[in-house]
């Protein structure tokens, strides 16, 4: 099997920032709802089979949990606005001094309603964010850094895959002690394991540093000084543009475009600079991530559920963020759904995620879905399978 | 790892950047545009993102060798594992005694990578990533220079120094984590929430009462825990570093001095 089975990574972020951006412009229930739905069906149709996949669960009660924080912080501090009251808590005021804090008090379904919403909105972004990270591992978005950011990447990549050796350096470390009949629990014992295992891990450093450096790792060497001097030049007038760009944007004083134009030179002079700058680093890789017809596909699709909604949140202001004062029904619109709806493409477009079933020959594969019976109880067998060999190559 | 004027200015530029991007909801005019509290965390969250990228990109050029790399990625794999041992346990952060000890063996510069590679490197382990990531990074960059830039001091005074400012950079971190999330993070409507054009004294207030309310106990023991952990582990730990800096001092320049006659070789 050579062929290229992946999408581009960036290609599910990109569908889950559309998908978020779409979120952050309504309040509708209804298109939350929708949202959530989709970045749902779609995990469940693509999820790789690997541990760190199964993390959407964990979005999906944060995004839980932020809804009840919300409503637990609405009726403990809410406004007393709204009409329809639905029960009363004991009030407490506190004085002039502290800007007219309340607590309690009278607690309305608008005001609830409206808190409500509110969290669903912050909720389904945290979700579209769950399914990103669920989809593409943003491990492999390390990958498409730029060569500017090569030493960066170097060290994230040296500290992920260090880290659970760590954990395993220091198991090793227990049970050395456990055998010399020293307890395995208490301060002393946590000194006594953690100095050892950092001190391992610091030799580590030296001898992965020298070897490094034995390969001529980390020589400037073909790079002119004016090439060098224009990459410093463009990304510090990125840097001040950003930052003039901000306190510009926040000041009331300042005429809006100001700093609306400064910050615009400067994203566009740190990518400048760090796209000059990526020359400096010549380097090969093995299995390049290509942008193929799928991907594009894939990031269209959720970029274009986004646009559908930034047009609804502009010219039908009713339908996306649904009145709450008096209290309305949420509706329904035509091109919004439509828009979600496009989302749930890559369900079928992506590739069927690469797990123990796929790895088997087609004649073992029984017919229909990947979800069906049949395959599901071949699975259990492959995946220990996988697994020796996996353990016998490493 | 020498920073170089260069870096010291984009350092600096950054961090009043950082400025504006944690505390904007106490310096925003009452005409601006960024009224959302959402929208300006999104926002900000994606400029600070590639504040920080373009910053590493300028520190990353010509001041990193092998040696540096080595010692970020091993300090960064530390923070990294040691992260999940707090997780569930009210307000214990052993990640910030790595960074704070890493920055103050091996300097300013040094910290403000180490910080941010840290907390990026173990958001991708345990998967919390998000749009808070960049806050988070650049909250840890910035204690971790800190460490490097307090007064010299040896022995049992460097300890309690750095004890001491383990307890305010983990309250502090605390309260500019809250600082970015609070505009958006109650809705419009409470007693609590950032009110747009408001007065900042009164802001301030809300903005102090809503700290209390929701993670004020956390900090203070995430404080109190940060400081205990550095105090214990202080000395070895910061021993263990420096004579980690020293022994890979491979890139020694070699000097070449005028041949000297050597003696005949004398053949076995």
């Amino acid at each position: 099997m050579t062929r290229h089975r992946d999408l581009h990574p960036l290609a599910w972020w990109l569908w889950a920032i559309g998908l978020a951006t779409a979120a952050s412009r309504t309040t509708n229930p209804l298109f939350l709802i929708l949202i959530i739905a989709v970045a749902g069906y779609v995990v469940a149709a693509r999820r790789p089979e690997q541990g760190w996949a199964r993390g959407f669960r964990a979005y999906l009660i944060l995004g839980l949990v932020v809804i009840g924080i919300r409503t637990v912080f609405h009726i403990i501090f809410g406004g007393g606005l709204g009409e329809t009251v639905l029960f009363r808590l004991p009030e407490l005021r506190l004085p002039d001094w502290a800007a007219g804090i309340r607590l309690g008090g009278a607690v309305s379904a608008e005001g609830l309603v409206s808190a409500l919403y509110d969290g669903l909105r912050l909720a389904t972004l945290l979700i579209c964010v769950g399914a990103a990270v669920t989809l593409a591992e943003p491990r492999r978005l390390l990958r498409t850094l730029p060569g500017a950011l090569y030493e960066l990447g170097l060290v994230v990549v040296v500290a992920i895959s260090l880290a659970p050796q760590l954990v395993e350096s220091a198991l090793r470390v227990r049970r050395a002690r456990s055998l010399r009949g020293g307890s395995g629990t208490g301060l002393r014992a946590v000194a006594s394991i953690g100095m050892p295992v950092l001190a391992m891990a610091l030799d580590r450093a030296v001898a992965l540093a020298a070897a490094m450096d034995a390969r001529g790792y980390g020589r400037a060497g073909s790079v002119s000084a004016g090439a060098r001097r224009l990459t410093a030049g463009l990304l510090l007038a990125g840097l001040l543009g950003l930052t003039l760009g901000a306190y510009g944007v926040l000041d009331a004083s300042a005429q809006g475009g100001i700093g609306l134009t400064s910050l615009l030179i400067g994203v566009l002079a740190s990518i400048a600079g760090l796209a000059v700058g990526s020359r400096r680093v010549l380097r090969s890789r093995y299995r390049t991530d290509r942008v193929d017809a799928r991907s594009a596909l894939v990031a269209a699709s959720g970029v274009g559920a986004g646009i559908c909604l930034v047009i609804v949140s502009r010219y039908d202001v009713a339908t996306a963020y649904p009145s709450t004062y008096p209290l309305t029904a949420p509706q329904l619109a035509l091109l919004p759904v439509l828009g979600l709806l496009l989302a749930l493409a890559p369900a079928w477009i992506a590739p069927a995620p690469a797990g123990p079933a796929a790895a088997m020959p087609p004649t073992a594969r029984s017919p229909g879905s990947p979800g069906s019976p049949g395959t599901r109880a071949l699975a259990p067998g492959r995946a220990d399978e996988t697994a020796v060999s996996a353990a016998a190559r490493s | 790892m020498p920073v170089g004027p260069k870096g010291v200015i984009a350092i600096a530029i950054a961090s009043l950047f950082g400025v504006a991007a944690f505390g904007w909801p106490f310096l925003i005019g009452s005409r601006s545009g960024l009224a959302d509290g959402l929208d300006a965390w999104l926002v900000f969250g994606g400029l600070l993102a590639l504040v920080i990228v373009t910053v590493l990109a300028l520190l990353a050029d010509g001041t990193m060798d092998a040696k540096a790399v080595a010692m970020l990625g091993v300090l960064s794999a530390v923070a990294a594992a040691v992260r999940p041992l707090g997780a569930g346990t009210a307000g214990i952060e052993p990640l910030f005694f790595v960074i704070i000890l890493g920055g103050r063996a091996f300097g300013p510069g040094f910290g403000f990578v180490l910080g941010s590679t840290a907390l990026f490197s173990s958001a991708l382990l345990t998967g919390g990533v998000g749009p808070w990531v960049p806050f988070q990074m650049f909250a840890a960059a910035w204690i971790a220079m800190g460490a490097g830039l307090l007064p010299r001091a040896a022995g049992r005074r460097e300890v309690a120094l750095l004890a001491a400012y383990g307890a305010v950079a983990a309250f502090a971190y605390g309260l500019v984590m809250n600082l970015s999330f609070w505009p958006f993070a109650l809705g419009p409507l409470t007693s609590i929430s950032f009110v747009p054009g408001d007065p900042v004294g009164d802001n301030l207030i809300r903005f102090l009462a809503y700290d209390l309310a929701t993670s004020m106990g956390w900090d203070i023991g995430r404080a109190v825990t940060t400081a205990v952990l550095v105090g214990l582990t202080a000395r070895p730990v910061l021993r263990a570093l420096r004579r980690a800096g020293r022994r890979a001092a491979f890139d020694a320049q070699p000097e070449f001095a005028p041949a000297v006659p050597a003696a005949p070789p004398r053949l076995p």
